[in-house]
């Protein structure tokens, strides 16, 4: 283990979700040092006004990892990753109430007009979450043929890769941008408080007095 | 034309033990059989491969997904690699010690192997250690099976021992009270496995019975046990949580400052377990140590049973690392019989076995700490 025992790693995603995450972090009373605030930092794990606490900046995929591992024992990440991954050592005790967003199938809006999906039994679909576009189609039937990406999943249908996607709406304003149908909505997704299983199971008082104080400030009238 | 390192590749989830870890293994693995000998518990030793449908009848067909199998081409039966020992345990147990009297003590350590590894355990082959109290369904006989767990991996030396203790037929118990069906109930579970309280809220009906208040309760024992008295539960689900606290009371009695936290929500990998389970961790080793519990063993006459199985490669990640001890360079010229005097005063002995220049280096060189020179004893340093 690179932690030592009485460490407590907090991890945190970059981009969308973390401008709506440092509010409650900073309610549950952690202040991070002023480089965190910094997008161009090049520091990777930042001090708190905590001695032992500190918080990690990472991809939001790699937030379920390093909390499921026990690198980081607390991390914020949304119920998307989590579905994705599906690890059994981590834990999401709390929903934040942020980031909300959901899951969906989308395709061209000229083939949606005369499109079955009952009729399918077979699609190819560009995602981040080929597990969970696996498990979606898996459960109708319909065998699912992932192609991986990392961003920018609405140019697969534009620029000819596959006719259709699996990807998170919030507005939809993106995929009307590209012109994108959702025809399918899998999941609702929000952020959660996830928690290392094993540093809850030896570390209860301590963790467990984050996940209340983390429950209490997502289910305080929101500010 | 094969290079040297082609011959180093080994399959995904398989490796070598080398010095240090093959020791450590094979001291830790000894500690834990002279503990539970030491409680009464007599060792068996089933076979690395059997029959499939003995293997994977009963509880052992939730392993059927990572078991290897293999053809006899003696019987032409298909046989499967054990994947894990309990069931092996089971089948002894229900078949040739039939007719020993109960409750029966018995205790096994041993290699399994697995199709796959996890993500947290990726390795495919591990060695696993436990034991089985049969034939008793008291009380004491749980708590006999989780103080010995605790005495045994207290004797490993391993630092933070913590013990989890989990319900895991008190959901479905509570969702009878509630006449909830088998999907509301599977949909609960799986809500409170993952400690997801939003997806529990949503489980229809879920919200106006004490499953809400289950994931509160999770934590140090005894306020957890106290918050589960609190709830509306019928006699059923009381007669639980009254058990899960005097086992509490009955671990505290003994280890008063044993880390205990208790999970009623828990069922992930219990669901062959009839009363109450429990799981092994250690502050800051990722992964469970071990898990036990009790459950009902025998196909056609069902038996009482408890044990813990622990699993030796997350255990050995938990141990403090010993050096190696100490060791005498003996050099050439010694006769035999002198090391073999040496060794009965207790020392390691490493013998030259060509004549050196310098045995002090020699010595060094091998990593011993000391040099027998002119009939004494001389440090190397």
């Amino acid at each position: 283990m690179s932690t030592s025992p009485d460490e407590l790693v907090i991890a945190l995603p970059k981009g969308r979700i973390l401008k709506e995450a440092l509010p409650l972090i900073r309610r549950a009373g952690i202040e991070p040092e002023a480089a965190f605030m910094d997008p161009e930092a090049r520091q990777l794990r930042f001090a708190t006004n905590h001695e032992h606490i500190s918080l990690i900046r990472v991809r939001a995929f790699d937030v379920a990892t390093f909390v499921a591992f026990g690198a980081a024992q607390i991390g914020i990440a949304g119920s998307d990753v989590l579905m994705e991954f599906d690890y059994s050592e981590l834990y999401a005790p709390v929903d934040l109430k942020i980031g909300a967003c959901h899951i969906a199938v989308a395709e061209p809006v000229a083939l949606s007009e005369n499109d079955d999906p009952r009729q399918w039994s077979h699609v190819r679909v560009a995602t981040k979450y080929p597990n969970i576009t696996r498990r979606h189609f898996a459960a109708r039937g319909v065998q699912a043929e992932c192609i991986k990406l990392n961003g920018a999943i609405e140019l697969a249908p534009v620029l000819g890769l596959c006719r259709r996607i699996v990807d998170l709406v919030s507005t939809g304003a993106t995929m009307r941008a590209n012109g994108l149908r959702e025809i399918e909505r899998i999941a609702d997704v929000s952020s959660r408080l996830a928690v290392n299983r094993a540093a809850l199971k030896t570390r209860p008082e301590e963790i467990g007095g984050w996940i209340d104080r983390f429950r209490e400030i997502a289910d305080a009238p929101s500010s | 034309m094969e290079k040297a390192n082609d011959k180093a590749l080994l399959p995904a989830g398989l490796h070598d033990g080398l010095p240090p870890e093959a020791r450590h293994e094979a001291r830790a693995i000894n500690t834990l059989i002279a503990c539970f000998a030491a409680n009464g518990y007599e060792r068996i030793k089933p076979p690395l491969v059997e029959f499939e449908e003995s293997l994977l009848s009963g509880p052992g067909a939730a392993l059927s997904g990572q078991t290897f199998r293999l053809m006899d081409p003696v019987s032409q039966r298909m046989m499967g690699v054990r994947a894990d020992m309990t069931p092996q345990v089971a089948r002894i147990v229900s078949t040739r010690l039939a007719h020993e009297p109960r409750p029966l003590r018995l205790c096994y350590a041993g290699q399994v192997l697995r199709v796959s590894g996890t993500q947290l355990r990726p390795e495919r082959q591990f060695a696993q250690a436990g034991v089985e109290l049969v034939g008793s369904d008291a009380l004491n006989a749980d708590l006999e099976v989780v103080l010995l767990a605790v005495e045994s991996l207290n004797a490993l030396g391993v630092c933070g021992l913590s013990i989890d203790l989990t319900l895991p037929a008190l959901v479905p118990a509570i969702c009878r009270q509630y006449g909830f069906d088998e999907e509301m109930t599977a949909a609960a579970r799986n809500a409170l496995d993952a400690k997801d309280a939003a997806a529990l809220a949503a489980v229809a009906g879920a919200a106006d019975t004490p499953l809400m208040d289950l994931l509160p309760a999770a934590g140090a024992a005894r306020r957890g046990i106290a918050r589960l008295r609190a709830l509306p539960l019928g006699a059923e689900a009381a007669a639980m949580i009254a058990a899960l606290s005097d086992l509490v009371d009955g671990i505290l009695d003994v280890y008063p400052d044993q880390q205990l936290t208790i999970d009623p929500g828990e069922y992930h990998g219990f669901e062959y377990q009839s009363g109450i389970a429990f799981t092994l961790f250690a502050r800051g080793v990722r992964g469970e140590l071990g898990r036990g519990g009790r459950y009902v063993t025998g196909a056609g006459k069902p038996e009482p049973a408890c044990g813990f199985t622990l699993y030796m490669d997350t255990i050995l990640r938990a141990l403090p690392h010993d050096n190696g001890g100490i060791s005498l360079y003996v050099p050439h010229g010694v006769p035999p019989r002198r090391c073999l005097e040496l060794r009965h005063k207790g020392w390691r002995t490493l013998a030259g076995l060509e004549p050196e220049e310098d045995p002090k280096a020699a010595a060094r060189a091998l990593g011993c700490q000391y040099v027998f020179l002119n009939n004494r004893i001389i440090s190397t340093r």
